[in-house]
């Protein structure tokens, strides 16, 4: 059997989540009353603890290979960075932190071994307020499933209003993780969210769709995933640099999250059983066309030669 | 126990059905066939029933419709309730925004493992009859092609559209109701805007031509690239260069921080083949570039690469497509 920590890279063991109070624990959703916004939790409170999901991931622009022997990601000299989908999440729930300008706060949650405290660090640096890391052997090699159980879990605790999440990962791609948690959460998930605003107790996004979007809301606390069109990622200052420094990151492990299902490798109900690596794309052909028909021609004759044409 | 039955889960646009959920109803019948269990196709929302009458022609054991209008929760709801019924069941989506969503709300409710951008599908070996499923896919930008099986009774896998085929059969699969259960939708739907001419996506296009930063502007996209992508009835994609630059709206984004394509053709004009880009295509079955640049990075894993201008050639190639089109028509 395989290390877990080979899967990792594969898997969900990277990811952070952020925000300020704790949601689903302590306000529960109140039963509709007149002139009350249904499901409005807290109208007393009107700050908002606005929680971010993050994760580590190899970079893109990094050499990766696999070791043909060992079907193992080589690892060394891998760089590492927050996913950059993440970046649109941190920079929503900062954005949304400003906005309302009523004390709300911004927290980061990532389920990451310790090498991640760097991604986490960069969170803070744009300007979250504190962080929440849950790293621990056992829950290398989740899968998404597992992956959904243990952030959700960790997620509770933290006791939110709102959770924001990128759209998925570069490395897994899979953009599952935001839909899983929120039903893991038992709360609405708004996904692929193109703007976000909350008013009344209500988070109201455009939601991209195919040719278009569609206006969806619904009561807080809720989940929503943001995309890349949702905003441009601010760079973090040298002063947010110095701050972030200060902040703290609170550490969990598996046992604080009272799990009482097996994730990690054992537990994960997606079971990786083979890795190959794919044949390589060879060099094709390369011709210079000498006018604009001659180049025309040259493709027509190549598209006919493949049956295309 | 295992995994017998397949869910093929519909979208589709008041009845007008998704392509790629025809691919998953077509696919769940080889797969079910294989494990010895039965097809059901679910289809929910208005025009449910007329999905369902598409649907007739696909191998389909049962097609379960219900017109309820509850954004998300009444898809997840009916696919809860069809697949306890079964008994086991592999849940196949398309792998879109909808069916992800769908997908993995499902997988998070029941339970189950998820697999997504399936582009094959194998045996277990390690399943007690040994010819339980597992799902291919490749990871990391298509770095690795890795097989995920299933524990447990249930599964999802969304499966990337344009590589399975859709076929027709004299199917006649029995429609069955879904039965309401009451609840009221977590999120509420309070509009929906078509912002351009519903087209085809480049997910599911069979031919995609896509320009970068080398179109200069806006124009191109909306003239002689979509010229050229028309006369094969394709769609236009575009590099990140080219959406950054606002020439084009993201959703035809190829690449790592847009959409994962592997049509069968696919033409890159202009567009030098940075790795970001690479790994939301490279698994198109036959690439053609056509760039000013010989040396450009895309020379490394086209199949052809024609240097010279592509104002000049595009439109010229265009022609030449129409008449041989033309010319089998």
């Amino acid at each position: 059997m395989r290390r877990p920590l080979d899967l990792e890279i594969l898997t969900g063991y990277f990811y952070v989540v952020g925000g300020p109070r704790g949601f689903l624990s302590e306000w529960p959703p109140v039963p509709d009353e007149p002139g009350r916004e249904p499901g409005f939790v807290r109208p007393e409170v009107c700050a908002l603890k606005i929680l971010v999901t993050v994760k580590l991931v190899p970079d893109t622009n990094a050499d990766k290979r696999i070791d043909p022997a060992t079907k193992r990601l080589v690892r060394t000299g891998v760089e590492t960075v927050l996913n950059p989908f993440d970046e649109y999440a941190i920079e929503a729930a900062l954005q949304l932190k400003e906005k309302l300008n009523d004390g709300s706060t911004v927290t980061v949650v990532s389920m990451t071994p310790a090498t991640g405290k760097e991604i986490v660090r960069k969170a803070l640096a744009m300007g979250a307020d504190d962080a929440v890391m849950i790293s621990d052997d056992t829950l290398a090699g989740c899968d998404l499933w597992g992956t959904s159980v243990a952030l959700a879990a960790a997620i509770k605790l933290q006791n939110a209003d709102i959770v924001i999440a990128g759209t998925q990962s570069t490395d897994a791609i899979s953009g599952d993780l935001p839909g899983m948690l929120a039903e893991k959460l038992g709360i609405p998930g708004l996904t692929y969210a193109r703007t976000l605003e909350v008013s009344d107790g209500r988070v109201r996004v455009q939601r991209e769709t195919d040719n278009g979007y569609m206006t969806i809301s619904a009561p807080l606390p809720a989940l929503v995933s943001v995309t890349k069109s949702a905003n441009e990622p601010r760079y973090p200052s040298l002063k947010g640099i110095m701050g972030a420094k200060k902040k703290e990151i609170k550490q969990l492990a598996a046992a604080d999250l009272g799990l009482t299902v097996a994730v990690g490798i054992d537990g994960a109900k997606a079971k990786l059983i083979d890795l190959a690596t794919p044949p390589v794309r060879g060099k094709g052909r390369v011709v210079t066309a000498a006018d604009a028909d001659d180049g025309a021609k040259q493709i027509v004759d190549f598209l006919k030669e493949r049956k295309f044409l | 126990m295992a995994i017998q039955n397949v869910i093929a889960f519909i979208e589709h646009k008041h009845g007008a059905v998704r392509r790629v959920s025809l691919e998953a109803a077509t696919q769940a019948r080889v797969l079910a066939d294989k494990l010895g269990g039965k097809v059901h196709a679910v289809a929910v929302g208005p025009g449910a029933a007329v999905a369902a009458e598409t649907l007739k022609k696909y191998p389909v054991d049962q097609i379960h419709v219900s017109e309820e209008d509850r954004f998300l929760d009444g898809a997840v709801d009916a696919l809860e309730s069809v697949a306890k019924s079964a008994g086991n069941a592999l849940v196949l989506v398309g792998n879109t925004m909808l069916g992800r969503d769908v997908g993995s709300r499902f997988a998070a409710r029941i339970d189950c493992g998820v697999n997504a951008d399936v582009v094959d599908f194998t045996t277990d070996p390690s399943t007690s009859s040994g010819q339980g499923v597992a799902a291919i896919m490749p990871k990391l930008g298509g770095l690795v092609i890795t097989t995920c099986a299933f524990a447990g009774d249930y599964g999802v896998a969304a499966i990337r559209p344009n590589v399975f085929s859709a076929k027709e059969t004299s199917g006649a699969g029995e429609i069955v109701q879904i039965a309401s259960n009451g609840k009221a939708s977590t999120i509420t739907v309070e509009d929906e805007v078509e912002e351009a001419a519903a087209e085809l996506g480049v997910e599911e296009a069979s031919v995609v031509v896509s320009g970068g930063r080398g179109m200069g502007g806006p124009e191109p996209f909306t003239t002689i690239l979509k010229d050229l992508a028309e006369a094969f009835g394709g769609a236009v994609g575009a590099s990140r260069a080219a959406v950054d630059a606002g020439w084009v709206s993201h959703g035809h984004q190829v690449g790592q921080t847009g959409k994962t394509v592997s049509p069968p053709l696919y033409i890159a004009v202009g567009i030098s083949g940075a790795i970001q880009h690479k790994v939301g295509m490279r698994t198109s079955e036959t690439i053609v570039a056509i760039n000013k640049d010989a040396n450009a990075p895309i020379a490394d894993f086209a199949d052809l690469l024609v240097v010279g201008d592509a104002f000049a050639i595009v439109p010229a190639l265009t022609n030449l497509v129409r008449d041989a089109k033309a010319a089998h028509a």
